[in-house]
């Protein structure tokens, strides 16, 4: 069994066995049936144990019965709607998660009937394929039969196929990846991957940076009773010796990629699906073991910003017109383009004393001096606030009675200068810009 | 419900139009009566005359709100959420369109420069019509607007339906509840009007659902008759909310507003360490508030209910929550491999300007990467969060914290093809590095292939012939004979200077034959031995046959392929794969040699430096006992002279300690190897 996914709320999730057996024996009735409540925990534990995007299986073991009441499932699920964000349905659940309800009821139990639809609701509600199973007769074998299917196709391993040109090697999937719906403001739909994950070209792991990762995949090589013959053409079924039995020493690509992979330190972009990219890499865990790793991206191929569209990727030597990562974005945000923020006293304060700086070292700073003049009156005049340019015009006057005698007379001159031009009407035109007084000694 | 309803449910966000509507009227231009007092002038001697007290007007608290709102979610979505102004007086004023090129800051503010602040209060103002219902008429004709998105949503996809939500942001002031309640009414009724007049037309769309959010401010002295209400639906189509808040504190109320509105959250990064302004030699610690989609704290918050509890405050003076986590100083360069990133979002500073924020962001932008750390109750930290640049904008990326279900995975080599110690790993790192994928612009439009398709081709061309070992391959050990044909044959097109290039290399190949000169494989660190020297060309010549055979794109690849038949007479045409790879097995030092001499290449690839010693190494000595009758003299020297030529060749392992005795070829067993072996022995 690959990860337990049998749940009883007194045992934690766990390989062992007997551990889980022995805490089953020691269960207790409760006093009513109140799924909403028990969902509530399965979302806290797995949300607590695994994080919120590794998939689990919850297996719902119920005799048929939904409970009645204010807490009871239909009436959990009628108010479903009118739910406040402080208070939400647990479902659907906060990781992706598929539900099975395993009803240990006859057949013909009339209360089933009648809750087998709100079941159906959970499950849809859920968002992911869930089943109900019943089993065919209340009896030891029929519930161990049940049990026995539900495992099968819960614990279905994937097998595909790993190309690149017309290099391939059987592979399988650890753990197997889920399908994923993406749900954007225009558009929702749901992606699966496909059989074939076929290498696309390959980007510096530094390049790719850290994007949002779906799920993580172990790719592990599928042992030869696995291979399917049809998966190798004629030309290259050079590359695999099937003389040795010994699986350990039959040439394998993924071991080839993966060396190659962590030597160049390098990822290959795959291809998962329609319009679904992912990044094959070399991972280790701990410091000794090393493997291949696959993360699914989100889908589209718009997934990774900084790597522009994917479907835009090309190698240098067939294109003329490439460049590099990262990409930028046509517009610089708003923390790399000096903005003016003024709505903490703070910020102005702040624009003002460098005015003033620049004011005390003229007039090697008269450029900035005005640059940063025109700046702040500019955003004055967009925001409406000509209280501050007259402000300002009264602090350039301050400013120059209280200026050292040892400072350049441009000082005095230029601030004199700006205040009269702050305080004259016509500047209350955005487009006109404050040029420096030119004195006469300016020029001797 | 099913799940399409679930899902359309987040689909069509009301976020996607939202509409400012900020009161231009006369009143507006009054003082919000909040003096503005700097530090540094009271610093200053008393012989300085005070500056007057002055604030901004009602207008201005209102617009740098609004515009504080834009930079936000335009900085974290750059894309998709779309923001209208329009300024109400006497008439509405359209500040912009839905249109992308619009919907910026610059945009927005140059344009309100026109217009100006409010109109003067004068008397012969009296008799026009200010009001803000001129803007709330034009808010409901720019909702029923199609945007760029929503048409290419209604032409690629004319099943489902279209959800015009939308959302109105209107900043003006109202006497009392009676006259927000009919300001209410109005928006309603325009709304019903204007449905009315969408359903008809093909230009218009029809208004879903709007979320009318009305702020109703005055100066910090007044009190206002207006009371809050919160979200409540009007009608089907319309729900509004009411917050009546004094003009210093727009901004704070539109910070919690947006919040909500965008499903953002909070986070303060604590513990930044920052030199002083004034003394550089000390540093201090400083904290800067971020905003970024609410989905970054998912992890964090919902598992453990005490440890969110624990880094969860209420932000003073605001009336929401961030989440404290602690700045850790990067070590090492945390950018260079791949973080398991449970999801990623673009981030914005909260305030800006300040020193702090500005210090953390060029941080950021240079190039580095800072880790988050969050306490637990139960004791120890956890990294939970790495901010990070990537192009100029800053990200928030989510570390998964939680319990991986790859506990204690196998190491590659453990599995198939594991034990394989020679790959060919030099030469498919070339092949990795001719493949290095590039943002491109397509060459030609014309072409209805994406440039990732060209590459996935490309690839395919030039793996038509890769063999996976060295060992099961002779012409890529013989570079220096045969290159550049491999690389050329691999090509798309091949000029007729490289046909002539490829014809050279087959005659010089012929020559060599012809001058009984053996073929040495260089790089590959092995030597050719036993095998005869006419053997080892028909190996050759079979598997440069087959490599151009697998490559004929083009004329011009048949014309070398013809060059190839001319040249050389294959004896046996149909030369079977088989076979050529027999004869390939038979090539070099035999596999368990080979293994114990690149088990380091593959070690080195797959273990760490940390890794025990491999074990063939130790075990090589002890296995060889019984390896008797070719450990002659002869042998022996035969093998020092070849250690004189390739010196990167690992010592012969019988050499390299005292009584040690090796087991020359472990893997001689079949009739067939020995023959070459010993003869090719004498000759060379």
């Amino acid at each position: 069994m690959a990860f337990s996914s049998l749940y009883e709320e007194k045992s934690p999730f766990t390989r062992d066995y007997n551990a889980i057996k022995a805490t089953l024996q020691s269960i207790d009735d409760y006093d009513k049936t109140c799924l909403e409540t028990a969902l509530h925990g399965v979302n806290q534990m797995v949300l607590g144990e695994w994080g919120n995007n590794t998939a689990c299986q919850i297996v719902l073991v119920t005799d048929g019965s939904v409970g009645i009441g204010p807490m009871s499932l239909k009436e959990s699920l009628s108010t479903n709607n009118q739910r406040m964000t402080n208070n939400p349905f647990p479902i659907p659940f906060s990781f992706p998660a598929t539900l099975h309800v395993v009803c240990l009821a006859s057949q013909t139990d009339l209360c089933l009937q009648r809750s087998k639809p709100l079941y159906q609701k959970l499950i849809d509600l859920s968002g992911y394929e869930g089943s109900i199973s019943l089993p065919d007769q209340l009896s030891e074998a029929g519930v161990i039969s049940v049990f026995h299917k539900l495992a099968e196709d819960i614990y279905t391993s994937f097998n595909g196929t790993l190309k690149c040109g017309n290099l391939k090697s059987r592979i399988m999937l650890y753990p197997a990846p889920f399908n994923y719906t993406r749900v954007t403001d225009f558009d929702s739909q749901t992606y699966s991957v496909s059989e074939i994950i076929e290498v696309l070209g390959f980007i510096s792991v530094n390049d790719i940076g850290s994007p949002m990762a779906v799920s993580r995949h172990l790719v592990l090589h599928a042992s030869s009773n696995v291979k399917d013959s049809t998966a190798m053409d004629t030309e290259i079924d050079s590359t695999y010796e099937d003389e040795s039995n010994d699986e350990g020493k039959t040439p394998s690509f993924c071991v080839l990629l993966h060396g190659a992979l962590k030597v160049e330190n390098m990822a290959a972009l795959v291809s998962l699906g329609d319009n679904w990219f992912g990044f094959i890499y070399s991972w280790a865990d701990t410091k000794k073991k090393s493997n291949l790793m696959l993360t699914l991206l989100v889908p589209g191929s718009d997934s990774v910003p900084w790597l522009g569209d994917l479907n835009y990727l090309g190698c240098v030597e067939q294109f003329d017109q490439s460049c590099s990562f990262p990409i930028r974005p046509s517009e610089k945000r708003s923390y790399s383009q000096n903005g003016v923020v003024w709505i903490r006293p703070a910020g102005l304060q702040s624009d003002i004393q460098k005015i003033l700086r620049h004011a005390r070292k003229l007039p090697e700073k008269t450029q900035q001096f005005y640059k940063e003049l025109n700046r702040l009156r500019k955003a004055a005049i967009s925001l409406g606030f000509l209280e501050l340019l007259l402000a300002l015009a009264t602090i350039f006057e301050q400013e120059c009675l209280s200026l050292p005698g040892n400072l350049h007379p441009d000082c005095a001159v230029q601030l004199h200068h700006a205040a009269d031009v702050l305080k004259k009407t016509q500047t209350q035109d955005a487009k006109f810009v404050i040029t420096p007084y030119l004195a006469n000694y300016n020029n001797l | 419900m099913s799940f399409n309803s679930l899902s359309l449910n987040k689909m069509y966000p009301a976020n996607h139009k939202t509409v400012f509507v900020l009161d231009h009227t006369p009143y507006f231009g009054i003082s919000c009566e909040n003096p503005i007092e700097f530090e540094f002038l009271k610093t200053r001697g008393p012989g300085c005359l005070p500056i007057p007290p002055f604030s901004k007007s009602l207008w201005t608290c209102s617009f740098e709100s609004a515009i504080e709102y834009c930079r936000i979610v335009w900085d974290l979505f750059p894309q998709g959420k779309l923001i209208r102004f329009i300024a109400s007086d006497n008439l509405a004023h359209l500040i912009n369109t839905w249109s992308p090129s619009q919907q910026h800051l610059g945009h927005i503010t140059s344009m309100m420069s026109l217009i100006g602040i409010p109109p003067p209060v004068h008397a012969s103002n009296s008799k026009m019509d200010y009001t803000v219902l001129h803007g709330m008429k034009a808010a409901i004709e720019a909702l029923s607007e199609i945007t760029d998105k929503q048409q290419e949503k209604m032409t690629s996809d004319c099943q489902t339906k279209l959800i015009n939500r939308c959302r109105v942001i209107c900043i003006t002031s109202a006497r009392d509840d009676e006259s927000m309640k009919r300001l209410e009414e109005i928006f309603l009724n325009g709304l019903i009007q204007q449905n009315k007049g969408a359903a008809k037309s093909d230009r218009l769309l029809v208004i879903d659902h709007c979320h009318l959010v009305i702020i109703n401010t005055f100066p910090v002295n007044v009190e206002s008759q207006v009371s809050n209400h919160p979200p409540k639906n009007l009608s089907p189509i319309l729900t509004t909310e009411v917050h009546s808040v004094k003009a210093s504190l727009v901004p704070n109320k539109l910070s919690s507003l947006i919040l909500e509105h965008y499903d953002l959250a909070s986070t303060t990064v604590t513990g930044i360490p920052m030199k002083e302004e004034q003394n550089a030699s000390s540093s201090a610690n400083y904290d800067v508030e971020i905003y970024h989609a609410s989905t970054a704290h998912t992890a964090i918050l919902k598992g453990n209910a005490s440890d969110s509890a624990a880094i969860q405050t209420q932000k003073e003076n605001h009336e929401y929550q961030t989440v404290t986590l602690k700045w850790c100083t990067p070590r090492g360069t945390t950018g260079s491999e791949l973080q398991n990133c449970t999801s990623m979002h673009r981030i914005t500073p909260v305030d800006v300007n300040s020193r702090p924020s500005l210090c953390l962001i060029n941080f950021l932008l240079n190039g580095r990467s800072v880790m988050l750390e969050m306490p637990r109750k139960t004791g120890g930290k956890i990294t939970s969060h790495l901010l990070a640049a990537h192009g100029g904008e800053i990200f928030i990326h989510t570390l998964c914290t939680a319990r991986s279900v790859l506990e204690d995975p196998p190491s590659i080599s453990e599995g198939c093809g594991g034990r394989v110690t020679d790959y060919r790993i030099t030469d498919f790192g070339m092949l990795i590095k001719q493949n290095t994928l590039v943002p491109v612009k397509p060459t030609s439009v014309e072409k209805n292939v994406t440039p990732i398709m060209e590459v996935k081709s490309r690839l395919s061309r030039m793996t038509r012939y890769w063999p996976l070992t060295i060992s099961s391959t002779l012409i890529f050990n013989l570079k220096a004979y045969i290159d550049p044909l491999p690389s050329i044959i691999t090509k798309e097109s091949i000029t007729e200077e490289e046909v002539y290039q490829c014809k050279q290399i087959i005659r010089n190949l012929i020559n060599l034959e012809n001058k009984h000169e053996s073929l040495h494989p260089l790089n590959t660190g092995q030597r050719l031995k036993g095998q005869k020297r006419d053997e080892q060309y028909r190996t050759m010549w079979n598997e440069l046959d087959m490599l151009i055979k697998n490559n004929l794109h083009t004329e011009n690849h048949k014309n070398i392929h013809k060059c190839l038949l001319e040249c050389h007479t294959f004896k046996d045409e149909k030369v079977e794969l088989d076979d050529a790879l027999r004869e390939l097995d038979q090539i070099g030092p035999t596999k368990a040699e080979l293994d114990t001499q690149r088990a380091s290449v593959i070690r080195a690839t797959t273990d760490s430096p940390m890794s025990p010693p491999p074990l063939a190494t130790i075990a090589a000595p002890f296995t060889s006992r019984s390896s008797g009758i070719y450990s002659t003299p002869k042998t022996l020297l035969d093998i020092f002279n070849t250690q004189d030529k390739s010196k990167s060749r690992p010592d012969f392992c019988g050499r390299m300690g005292d009584n040690l005795v090796a087991k020359l070829y472990p893997n001689l067993k079949t009739d067939n190897d020995r023959g070459p072996r010993t003869e090719g022995m004498e000759v060379e």
